[in-house]
């Protein structure tokens, strides 16, 4: 495992674009050229059409909440300083079937709602004894 | 929700070609200090027994496709002091392949591959837990995709996941607290009639359910699978030979393999609150030419109690969304004559075997040697795996 996970690797090719738009505040998501469709995660052909080439489109960072879990336990050492935290999955407006996986912040962590309006909120992921930090789109309320 | 997340995959017709002709179980326990293969060997041993064979009668070996320290013919060699030849097979072990191995063992049966071959699999998690990386997630951390876009944002590991398919459950169909509580109390109550079970001893009642803390929420600890050292395997050859050993055989009689088109993708899964079971289990019912209803006892790889909801549901014994107030019902309890289910306790009360137990305890009941927890008149019985991105229906019948 690398010596600063959990944190990304940012030059993992297949999500490079994702995390370079995260550093600038723009939430991008790759799209299929040929057909359209949002291709989430990204692989090297198009789900719906086999297409093979995408552009990595700026979405609205406006989403819903499909689902999500209050963790109280931390299952890694490296977020024993957040639990309780909330995580789950925001469905994209453009496309709900596109589901990040994210952190829910600002909000109450009893008073969360399905189908509730989110919006991308930047933070930086940071860990105890890992010098690095990585801006990540989480969500809040909307 | 479109069926098209995921497919049933096209199996042969091997109905009748296979039958079960000896079980073993490992102990099971917490952390033992023995290696997997220790324990794997154990297990064989048992089930050799069991089928009154000797190490120099079993051909051939199956064993799990992705961890290290499987037990494969040089393993097997090394444990019983042989030098002969075997054929085997990495396209057995646990989880899924629990069921589907003996697909597999019909085909090399068939092309005189092997006459007698056994399928083992086992665990020293509780064991190795402290070097591993999210215990039982550890497989998921170095998955690339699941590393970079999940973990960061602490979406891991298998609790988390479940967690979040467990309340979109219980928002989309209505299932409750108390409804995933009927599961945990209910497996229990069994594991408390199963002197192998690591939870023997250890009573549950849904009131200490209740008050038991949310450690990732809906799930209190004891939603969620054990982590034990242990393993099983069984002993598969034809079925005319099968008649002249020592045990009962128990034959198989369908098999069937379903896949999800994300794999361990589950934020991406179409039908979300859904298993490969929908796929699976309708092939596995047609090559035995039966129906949910003739189920006699049913054992599911159920990591967490919203598994043996879903499962239930996706394999046909209750509607989509019934799963709930199905299990709240008491249908599952071993002596509800309704579906006698994990009999043995299952992942989450007998043992954390990842499956090979359930075919264990399937073959048990069949032939009648469960003693206080035994099912009346079990004749057909069901095994159903699940890796995640697969789930398979393996269909037994008393020979």
């Amino acid at each position: 495992m690398r010596d600063d996970f959990p944190l990304p690797d940012t030059d993992w090719e297949p999500a490079r674009e994702f995390w370079a738009g995260a550093a600038r505040h723009e939430l991008l998501i790759p799209r299929c050229d040929t057909c359209a469709a949002y291709c989430w995660y990204p692989r090297p052909t198009c789900r719906q059409c086999k297409g093979e080439s995408f552009t990595w489109t700026p979405m609205s960072g406006r989403a819903t909440l499909f689902s999500w879990t209050v963790v109280r336990h931390a299952f890694l050492k490296q977020f024993a300083d957040e639990v309780p935290y909330a995580t789950g999955l925001a469905a994209l407006d453009e496309d709900p079937s596109v589901r990040l996986a994210t952190r829910l912040v600002d909000c109450d962590l009893s008073a969360l709602t399905f189908e509730q309006p989110l919006e991308v909120a930047y933070r930086d992921l940071a860990f105890p004894g890992i010098e690095r930090t990585v801006t990540a789109p989480f969500f809040r309320p909307r | 929700m479109t069926s098209d997340w995921g497919f049933a995959h096209d199996l042969d017709d091997i109905s009748g070609q296979v039958a079960i002709a000896g079980v073993g179980e490992a102990d099971h326990t917490k952390a033992s200090g023995r290696t997997a293969a220790e324990i794997a060997g154990q297990a064989v041993e048992r089930a050799l027994a069991d089928a009154g064979l000797e190490p120099g009668d079993v051909d051939g070996i199956m064993h799990v496709p992705m961890l290290a320290d499987r037990f494969d013919a040089a393993a097997f060699r090394d444990h019983f002091g042989t030098s002969h030849e075997m054929w085997e097979s990495d396209r057995g072990g646990g989880m899924v392949w629990a069921g589907t191995a003996p697909y597999e063992a019909a085909q090399a049966l068939r092309d005189g591959k092997a006459t007698c071959i056994v399928n083992a699999f086992a665990v020293a998690w509780a064991t190795q837990r402290g070097s591993m990386v999210g215990g039982p997630g550890q497989s998921h951390a170095q998955e690339l995709a699941k590393q970079n876009l999940e973990v960061p944002f602490g979406w891991f590991p298998q609790p988390v996941y479940f967690a979040t398919i467990a309340r979109r459950h219980m928002h989309q169909y209505g299932t409750t607290q108390e409804q995933l509580g009927a599961v945990a109390v209910t497996l229990r109550r069994h594991a408390n009639l199963t002197p192998a079970a690591v939870m023997r001893d250890r009573p549950l009642s849904l009131e200490q359910y209740l008050a038991s803390p949310t450690i990732v929420d809906p799930f209190r600890k004891e939603d969620c699978c054990l982590i034990s050292d242990g393993g099983g395997a069984y002993v598969m050859t034809s079925a005319d030979r099968a008649r002249d050993l020592r045990s009962q055989p128990i034959d198989v009689a369908g098999v069937g393999l379903g896949s999800s088109r994300t794999g361990t993708y589950w934020a991406q899964q179409g039908a979300f609150c859904s298993t490969p079971q929908a796929f699976a289990a309708p092939g596995g019912f047609a090559m035995a030419g039966i129906s949910p209803a003739d189920v006699d006892v049913l054992a599911c790889y159920d990591p967490f109690t919203i598994h043996s909801i879903m499962q239930v549901e996706d394999m046909g014994f209750c509607q989509k969304g019934d799963g709930g107030p199905f299990a709240e019902a008491g249908s599952l309890a071993f002596d509800s004559g309704v579906l006698p289910y994990n009999t043995h306790g299952g992942l989450l009360s007998h043992a954390y075997v990842l499956g090979i137990a359930h075919v264990v305890e399937v073959v048990r009941q069949l032939r009648g040697e469960c003693g206080d927890r035994q099912v009346p008149d079990a004749e057909i019985g069901v095994y159903g795996g699940y890796t995640g991105p697969q789930a398979s229906t393996l269909v037994l019948r008393k020979g």
